[in-house]
């Protein structure tokens, strides 16, 4: 069995207890793993990436990354290992500069002045963004930032990558930077996401949700080509799959 | 540009201006921190009426808008609502205080008068001094000096902490002003019915932002410091700049 991977067994959360917004989940994700994790508006997908980096503690079952619990005392371990990349760039960037920001996690962890540099400096550079180092945060696009926040877990060398959106507001060549990125990080990911052309592209494995349950467990082909599946739960074929073969 | 549009604008350009490569922007910051409270300290420490001699400790604050190329009129522009308060403070001080102190042919000035510049002056020189801080290093550098000092990390993040929080609270501001005025456009201002809906929309929405930004941290392995990257060592420069300084407030002070 792979060592790095992530189990949940039965995990309920909500955040009213009138209002469930996840019920009974349980999966297991291997080390090699690149897993979508997709659905409609609200069915909790972003709160269960949260559950996983222990955001969100009050949860009911078990969630467990390494066969370690998702508990308060166990956080800095768990989020050692992983990297997760927030759906609003603004809310994950908060220092003044680039390099400060992509160096803030390095720091953290005690590294020497020589490794953090050489981790921003690669960082930076697994994405193309090296000219970016010295400009102030507040000056970014968008896009620029979007970016930067996926510098900023990289610098940390995480395990796994949890990922809330990442094409949102990437021009289609820092869209095709992403996937590549994504493609190129060996260990285990998962990524919340509408793009569903970026997540035939990017993942193997795919978790269908709908009101708060997983629906579908599976093959990324099989589920994202089974249009009568997604229209159900309120999703729609990829694009790609939606072409017409004359035109 | 509306106002909150301004506000970011302005507090951006300090980042900006800290951010220059300019010679006095690479003093150490421990060095630039201890000159401008060992300055406040001497500024304030003259006598209310001694107005000849605290005139002289002008010489600091025009030597770093030199030296920095810092521009006068806009920190002047910048600053035009803090010294109005500044010069409040004394204002009274002619009413009460009416003994002659000098006559110049008919006119007489009072001691109140005197006591009264002498303290806007100290206002007005610890503000601009506070300014070219400011204006030449970057709010993280500040707090860097600040934990050399062996001030409380709590303090400091607490210093680091605000200044951060006051982008989230002006960008919440704005996309709210924002989405407002492009549904109301006929509009000056904001209507006074939805003040009350608007202001608890902007705290309920930056109290989200912080969390968030809060959750951001704590995912990167922030336990309560903020670590600020190399502790450079004082190089001549700055122990010549400093010394320099402190000998000169010490010669303004006991001359």
């Amino acid at each position: 069995m792979s060592h790095i991977h992530i189990s949940l067994e039965h995990v309920n959360y909500s955040y009213d207890t009138s209002n469930p917004v996840l019920k009974d989940i349980t999966f297991t994700a291997h080390e090699h793993d690149a897993i979508g994790l997709i659905g409609a508006n609200g069915v909790g997908k972003s709160t269960l990436l949260k559950l996983l980096v222990g955001l969100n503690l009050d949860y009911k079952g078990s969630i467990r990354v390494e066969d370690i619990p998702v508990e308060k005392n166990t956080l800095p371990v768990i989020r050692e290992k992983i990297g997760y990349v927030f759906q609003d760039s603004d809310s994950q960037l908060f220092m003044s500069t680039v390099k400060d920001d992509v160096a803030f996690a390095p720091r953290n962890y005690g590294l020497s002045d020589e490794e953090v540099n050489r981790r921003v400096d690669h960082a930076l550079k697994s994405i193309h963004i090296e000219h970016l180092k010295n400009r102030q945060i507040y000056k970014l696009s968008g896009g620029e930032k979007k970016l930067v926040s996926i510098a900023t877990i990289l610098s940390m060398t995480p395990d796994i990558i949890l990922m809330d959106e990442p094409s949102i507001a990437l021009d289609p060549r820092n869209r095709r930077r992403l996937i590549h990125i994504l493609n190129n990080f060996g260990h285990l990911k998962i990524i919340a996401s509408h793009d569903l052309d970026m997540i035939l592209d990017t993942c193997n494995r795919v978790l269908l949700m709908s009101d708060g349950q997983i629906i579908r467990d599976g093959n990324t082909g099989e589920i994202l080509s089974d249009k009568e599946l997604l229209e159900k739960h309120g999703l729609e074929l990829p694009l790609c799959m939606q072409r017409s073969p004359h035109r | 540009m509306s106002k909150v549009d301004h506000a970011l604008y302005e507090i951006h350009h300090m980042d900006t201006l800290a951010d220059r490569d300019q010679w006095l922007n690479h003093i150490h910051p421990l060095v630039k921190l201890i000159i401008t409270v060992s300055y406040i300290s001497v500024t304030v420490s003259f006598q209310k009426y001694d107005f000849t001699r605290l005139l002289r400790m002008g010489i600091y604050p025009i030597a770093l808008f030199i030296l920095g190329d810092i521009s006068f009129p806009n920190a002047l522009k910048r600053l035009r609502l803090v010294l109005p308060l500044v010069c409040f403070v004394g204002l009274f001080n002619p009413l009460f205080d009416r003994r002659p102190a000098v006559e110049l042919g008919t006119v007489v000035i009072t001691a109140g008068m005197i006591s009264m510049i002498t303290l806007m002056l100290k206002g007005i020189y610890s503000i601009l001094a506070a300014y070219l801080l400011i204006a030449s290093t970057s709010i993280e550098k500040i707090c860097s000096a600040m934990r050399m000092l062996h001030i409380p990390a709590i303090l400091v993040t607490q210093v680091l902490l605000t200044y951060r929080y006051i982008f989230v609270l002006l960008e919440e501001a704005r996309r709210i002003t924002d989405a407002y005025s492009l549904r109301a456009p006929r509009q000056k201002g904001i209507h006074f019915k939805v003040w009350g809906s608007l202001a608890g929309q902007l705290l309920l929405r930056s109290m989200d932002r912080a969390d968030h930004v809060y959750e951001s941290m704590t995912l990167r392995g922030y336990r309560g410091e903020f670590y600020y990257g190399s502790r450079t060592a004082l190089r001549a420069k700055d122990s010549i700049y400093l010394v320099i300084w402190i000998t000169l407030f010490i010669l303004l002070k006991i001359i």
